[in-house]
């Protein structure tokens, strides 16, 4: 109990006494665990952005004319069965008709003829994958489906849209591990030059026989320490930041989203502070492993 | 108390410090470990500690075999072990006091033994108005005082020196050594690696000496005999109890002039 309260005691006097490499490590922290933290929000925003875009991903189906109410009905019933289908809807060919009015308004010859032939646009299931990656699947299946006459989507464009959705996933991910990776390489080499800068009494402490515990717990503590500093500045200050741009950055377009779950941050705020924490312990291990194989 | 069969030393490089060395020695006795610079004295001291293991044979110390001791279990072998070393090896931040408890601290010895005890082993030393100053306000000889203080106050039953009174002069080394012939003279073995003949010649204690490696001589009641030619040892030393002309040498610290030489003569255990 005295050993305990004598450890904390001293990572807190290591604290005061080194201020300055504290200060660098606290810094370092902070600054690697605000990028990898930004870096996961900024992710999650996207990711939130192009989950909309993602929903505005559509199979056409065009159905053959001579198609009864009952038999659309249970093709719409059985397409929307389809595991890889989030929702199936209906467009007659009077709401083709209305749709195509509104589209060509400016187009007088077209307008002619649609008013000419109000049955010659075809009606058409509006099928939404429940993953974009599965438009193939669906476009497939489609179209050996019996009534359905042609199938449309906008492939390559979902394809681009898709590449694009797990490259930045992809590339989020690994911004995030490797400036993980950077912020404990900081803490370990602010750890290994306090405990450069107390080499002294460190042998001291071996000399007059201090347990290998009792010399490496308050640079464990103390890593520990720097480690949740840095992660609460880093939190603190992302949430800051996301709030100041969501209030700043009102007059946005629409499809930009920029506000963000409370949840997410909440569980992402705890796992970077958690993170910080480990990347301490493991940062201080690290040198303390290193200056042991030095010594011997 | 200590025990070395066959202790070879070789160093990464090939360099071999110390080689097939056999020796005792029992509780209770002051040995001399004397031989040139290089010889393996200070290896030998090392060696003891077990700051390192040694490349062949077998160590025992307090009835340990520290050979092949793994080195979680060092730290309660170095307890029983008090060390002195040429540069005294104090913390600097710390008072004359916190380094003595600093030893007792880190053995997680209670707060009230700690008070009790330090204040003792300072006495023992001299220091005891002196217990409050930094390293840096104290001559060498009291720096050197207050290390033998701390190897002293966890009352360990070896207390090796490498050099103690390599960095002082003569009459301050006479200081030292009254104090290890005390502390030797409480039961525990004290083994001192010097080449201080002075201090050697008028101790008539047991010496060992090394030569490259090996020993050469073992003897019980021996003096420093091979010395290198050109350099006489004159210098006559007095060793006995009665107040010497004993004088510390200028403090470093030039507010610490105060010439009170109570501190000089150290009061006498118990």
């Amino acid at each position: 109990m005295t050993n305990l309260k004598y450890m904390i005691k001293e990572a807190f006097n290591n604290l005061g006494r080194n201020a300055l490499v504290v200060l660098g490590a606290i810094l370092a922290v902070f600054i690697s665990l605000t990028l990898t933290f930004g870096t996961l929000i900024f992710g999650e925003i996207v990711r939130v952005n192009t989950l909309q875009w993602a929903e505005d991903v559509r199979v056409i189906a065009f159905l053959q004319d001579d198609l009864a109410v009952e038999e659309t009905a249970v093709l719409q019933n059985e397409v929307a069965s389809w595991t890889e289908v989030a929702d199936v809807s209906y467009i007659s060919k009077s709401d083709a008709y209305d749709e195509a009015v509104i589209l060509f308004a400016d187009d007088d010859s077209m307008l002619s003829v649609l008013v000419d032939n109000p049955d010659l646009l075809p009606a058409s299931l509006r099928v939404q994958p429940v993953d974009p990656a599965d438009y193939e699947v669906i476009v497939i299946r489609l179209s050996s489906t019996p009534g359905v006459s042609e199938v449309k989507s906008a492939g390559e464009a979902i394809d681009a849209m898709i590449a694009l959705r797990d490259g930045l996933r992809i590339m989020f991910w690994l911004l995030a591990v490797a400036l993980g990776v950077a912020a404990i390489a900081l803490i370990a080499n602010t750890i290994h030059m306090a405990i450069y800068a107390r080499r002294e009494e460190i042998e001291i402490m071996q000399l007059v026989g201090a347990s290998n515990w009792f010399v490496r717990t308050p640079f464990l503590i103390e890593g520990a320490l720097e480690g949740l500093i840095g992660g609460a500045l880093a939190v603190t200050f992302i949430v800051l930041a996301q709030q100041m741009a969501v209030d700043r950055l009102s007059q946005l377009p629409e499809w930009i989203n920029l506000s963000i779950q409370n949840d997410f941050i909440l569980r992402q705020g705890a796992l970077v502070l958690l993170f910080g924490v480990v990347a301490g312990l493991v940062g201080s291990s690290l040198s303390l492993a290193v200056h042991r194989t030095l010594r011997s | 108390m200590i025990k070395l069969e066959n202790v070879t030393k070789v160093y990464p490089g090939g360099t071999v410090a110390v080689k097939d060395v056999n020796f005792e020695v029992a509780k209770g006795e002051f040995v001399f470990l004397v031989g040139a610079s290089g010889s393996g004295k200070s290896t030998l001291i090392r060696l003891m500690m077990r700051e390192e293991p040694p490349t062949n044979g077998e160590i025992w110390i307090a009835g340990k075999h520290v050979t092949a001791m793994p080195s979680s279990k060092i730290p309660y072998l170095r307890r029983s072990i008090g060390t002195v070393f040429q540069d005294f090896k104090l913390l600097p931040t710390k008072t004359a006091y916190e380094n003595v408890a600093f030893a007792m601290e880190v053995t997680g010895k209670n707060r009230s033994v700690i008070r009790n005890q330090v204040p003792q082993v300072l006495k023992l030393v001299g220091l005891s108005d002196k217990a409050e100053r930094l390293p840096r306000q104290l001559s060498g000889g009291e720096q050197q005082r207050v290390a033998v203080a701390r190897a002293f106050v966890n009352r360990p039953l070896i207390l090796l020196a490498d050099e103690p009174t390599g960095n002082l002069d003569p009459a301050t080394s006479v200081g030292i050594m009254r104090i290890l012939d005390r502390i030797n003279r409480t039961g525990t073995t004290v083994v001192m690696a010097t080449h201080d003949h002075a201090i050697v010649d008028a101790m008539q204690r047991r010496v060992v000496e090394l030569d490259r490696g090996r020993i050469s001589r073992d003897e019980s009641r021996g003096i420093y005999e091979s010395r290198p030619v050109g350099t006489a040892a004159t210098e006559e030393v007095d060793l006995s109890e009665e107040p010497a002309a004993e004088q510390e040498p200028e403090s470093v610290d030039a507010s610490n002039s105060s010439s009170d030489d109570s501190s000089d003569s150290p009061e006498d255990i118990e």
